[in-house]
C-alpha cells in the first residue's frame, strides 16, 4: 500500500512537471528585436500583427490544437485558451481577411521550420545552445 | 462584377458536378501537400469545408420538405488567399449551398477582394479592403455558412435569419479597417460603403409579400462594426450597424410602384470566454421603410431580436449549447394580435421564440458531429419558399437536427 502511495505521488508530480513543463517564444536568428511583450505576441498569434519593426514579414507557426505544448504556450505565456486562437484564425481565413498560422506536426519540425524561414516566430520547450534559433524573453 | 447566382438552374447541376469534382481534388492536393507531398509557397493557402446535415420537423417546413426529415442541407466552400507580402492579400471563396427551396446549391462567390495594409505598427493597424467583402455584421455573420464557426447548426435565427439572407451576406464595395491596442484591451473597427445582394426571390417575397414583376435594386448602403476585446478576448463586446437603401424597378403593367426601401439593423454583442464555458448574448434592432410602392402601402416597422446563449465545454471535444432565442417581426405588435385583426392571419406568423439544446462533439481537429433539438413557439422565421401555405403553420413545433462537417 505504501509503495502504491509513493508511487501514486511520484505519477502526481511527474504529471504536474510534465504540465507546467517551461516553452520559450523562438525566432529566425534574423529578427533584430530582444525581447517582446504579451500584448504584441498576442497580436502576432492572433494574426493580427504581420510585421517586425524592421518590415520584416512575420511567418507564424505553431503546433495543432490538441498539441500539449500548444495548449500550455496559449495558456501560460499568452493567456488565452486555445479555442479563441482558433475562432480568431477561423474568423480571417473563412471570411478572406486573412491567413491562419503554419501548422507544423512536431516540435522538431518547429525548430527545423523556424530556423530556415527569416522572420519566423513559433515555441518550443525550453531549449539549449542552439546557434540557429534566436530565444526571445517575454517582458 | 457578375454575380454568379444568376445561372439557370438546369445548368447549375452541371456545374455543381464540376464544383464537387474540383472541391475533392482540391481537398486531395492540400492532403498530400499537408502530408509532404506537394509544397505550397508559405504565403498560398487554400482551406475549404464540406457538410451535410440532416433536419426533421414536428411540423412545418425547415430546409425542404422536412416533416418526412430532408437532406436537403449541404454547405460547401473552398478558398483561396494569397499574401506576396505582408501588407497585400488576395482572397477568394466559393460557395455551394443547398438549403430547401431557398438556396438549391447554385455555385457563387462568397466573397473575393484585395486587401491592402496602409499602416501597421506593434501597437495599430489600418488598412482597405476592395471587392466583394462579407458584412461585418455582429459575432457571427463573417462566417455564418462554416458549421465548424458556428455555435450550433442553426445560428439563432432571430439575428441571423435565413429567410432573406442574401442581403446579410457579402456586398461589393470598399471597407476601410482598423485595430488598436490600448492598456484596458483592444479595439477593432471596421466601415464599408458598397451594393446589397437584394435581386433573389426570396429577398423580394421578404419585403415586398409575393414575387413581384419587377426586381429590386442594391443601392449605395454603409455598414460598420466596432468590436473591443478584453484579455485576449475573454470579454468581447461589440456593436454593428448597416444603412441599405434598395429601390423597386417595376416590370411591364406593374401595380407595384418605383418606390424605395430603407433598412436598418443594429446589432449589440456582448460575449464571456472562460476556459469551459462562454456566455453569448446579442440584441438587434432592425428597422424597415417602405415608401412610394403604389400598391404596397407605405410602411414603417422595427423588429427585435435577443438571444441568450450558454457553451459549456465538458471535455476538450465535447460541447454543450443551450439558448432562448426570440424574434419579434415588429416590436409596436409583439404578439401580433393588432396583424391578426388587421389581415385575419394568425399572429404568431409575427414572432418566434425558440429554446435549443445541441451537442457538438469533435472527433478530429477536422471533423465535427453536431446533434440538436430546438423547441419553437411561433413561425416568424420559418422560410417563405418551404411553406407555400404559411398561413396555416403550426405555432407550436419542434426541430431535430445533426450536422456532420469536415474542414480543411
Amino acid at each position: 500500500m505504501r509503495t502504491f502511495i509513493a508511487l501514486s505521488i511520484l505519477i502526481c508530480i511527474a504529471t504536474m512537471a510534465s504540465v507546467t513543463h517551461a516553452q520559450e517564444v523562438v525566432v529566425h536568428p534574423t529578427v533584430l528585436q530582444e525581447q517582446i511583450s504579451r500584448n504584441t505576441l498576442r497580436a502576432i498569434f492572433s494574426k493580427r500583427l504581420q510585421n517586425w519593426p524592421e518590415g520584416t514579414a512575420i511567418t507564424v507557426f505553431v503546433l495543432g490544437d490538441r498539441s500539449p505544448l500548444h495548449i500550455a504556450f496559449c495558456k501560460q505565456i499568452l493567456n488565452v485558451f486555445p479555442y479563441q486562437l482558433r475562432r480568431a484564425w477561423d474568423r480571417l481565413v473563412y471570411s478572406g481577411t486573412g491567413q491562419s498560422p503554419l501548422e507544423v506536426n512536431t516540435e522538431e519540425d518547429m525548430r527545423k521550420r523556424i530556423a530556415n524561414t527569416p522572420g519566423a516566430i513559433g515555441y518550443l520547450p525550453t531549449i539549449g545552445q542552439d546557434d540557429e534559433l534566436k530565444v526571445l524573453p517575454v517582458q | 462584377m457578375t454575380n454568379l447566382k444568376c445561372c439557370p438552374f438546369n445548368k447549375s447541376f452541371e456545374i455543381n458536378k464540376f464544383f464537387l469534382v474540383a472541391f475533392i481534388l482540391v481537398l486531395g492536393i492540400s492532403s498530400t501537400a499537408r502530408a509532404g507531398g506537394i509544397s505550397l509557397p508559405d504565403t498560398l493557402q487554400i482551406h475549404g469545408f464540406a457538410s451535410q446535415g440532416y433536419i426533421h420537423t414536428s411540423d412545418n417546413n425547415f430546409y425542404g420538405s422536412s416533416q418526412n426529415g430532408s437532406f436537403d442541407f449541404t454547405e460547401l466552400g473552398l478558398n483561396a488567399s494569397f499574401r506576396p507580402f505582408s501588407v497585400l492579400q488576395f482572397s477568394a471563396q466559393l460557395l455551394s449551398r443547398r438549403a430547401g427551396r431557398g438556396d438549391e446549391g447554385d455555385i457563387r462567390l462568397d466573397y473575393g477582394l484585395v486587401d491592402y495594409r496602409f499602416y501597421s505598427n506593434e501597437a495599430m493597424r489600418a488598412g482597405i479592403r476592395i471587392g466583394r467583402i462579407k458584412n461585418p455584421f455582429g459575432l457571427y455573420n463573417d462566417t455564418r455558412d462554416v458549421a465548424f464557426t458556428r455555435p450550433s447548426i442553426l445560428l439563432p435565427q432571430s439575428i441571423y435569419f435565413d429567410r432573406a439572407r442574401n442581403p446579410a451576406l457579402s456586398s461589393e464595395g470598399v471597407h476601410l479597417y482598423g485595430d488598436r491596442q490600448f492598456d484596458f484591451g483592444d479595439l477593432s473597427l471596421q466601415i464599408g460603403a458598397g451594393y446589397p445582394m437584394v435581386e433573389d426571390i426570396e429577398t423580394e417575397r421578404a419585403f415586398l409579400i409575393n414575387d413581384q414583376a419587377g426586381h429590386l435594386d442594391g443601392k449605395l448602403s454603409y455598414i460598420g462594426r466596432i468590436v473591443f476585446e478584453q484579455d485576449g478576448g475573454r470579454i468581447r463586446l461589440g456593436l454593428s450597424g448597416a444603412w441599405v437603401k434598395m429601390d423597386y424597378a417595376p416590370g411591364t403593367a406593374d401595380p407595384v410602384g418605383a418606390g424605395t426601401i430603407n433598412f436598418n439593423p443594429l446589432i449589440f454583442s456582448a460575449q464571456y470566454n472562460a476556459e469551459s464555458w462562454s456566455l453569448t448574448s446579442e440584441y438587434a434592432l432592425r428597422r424597415i421603410e417602405i415608401k412610394n410602392l403604389g400598391a404596397i402601402p407605405d410602411r414603417e416597422q422595427t423588429g427585435e431580436s435577443v438571444y441568450f446563449q450558454g457553451t459549456y465545454r465538458i471535455t476538450p471535444i465535447l460541447e454543450a449549447l443551450v439558448r432562448y432565442d426570440i424574434l419579434y417581426q415588429d416590436r409596436g405588435d409583439r404578439n401580433g394580435d393588432n396583424f391578426a385583426l388587421q389581415t385575419g392571419l394568425p399572429g404568431h406568423l409575427l414572432y418566434a421564440k425558440d429554446w435549443t439544446v445541441g451537442l457538438r462533439w469533435d472527433i478530429m481537429e477536422a471533423l465535427m458531429f453536431r446533434i440538436e433539438y430546438h423547441s419553437v413557439d411561433g413561425t416568424a422565421w420559418l422560410p417563405l419558399l418551404d411553406n407555400t401555405g404559411l398561413p396555416s403553420s403550426e405555432r407550436y413545433w419542434g426541430l431535430f437536427s445533426i450536422l456532420l462537417s469536415y474542414r480543411f
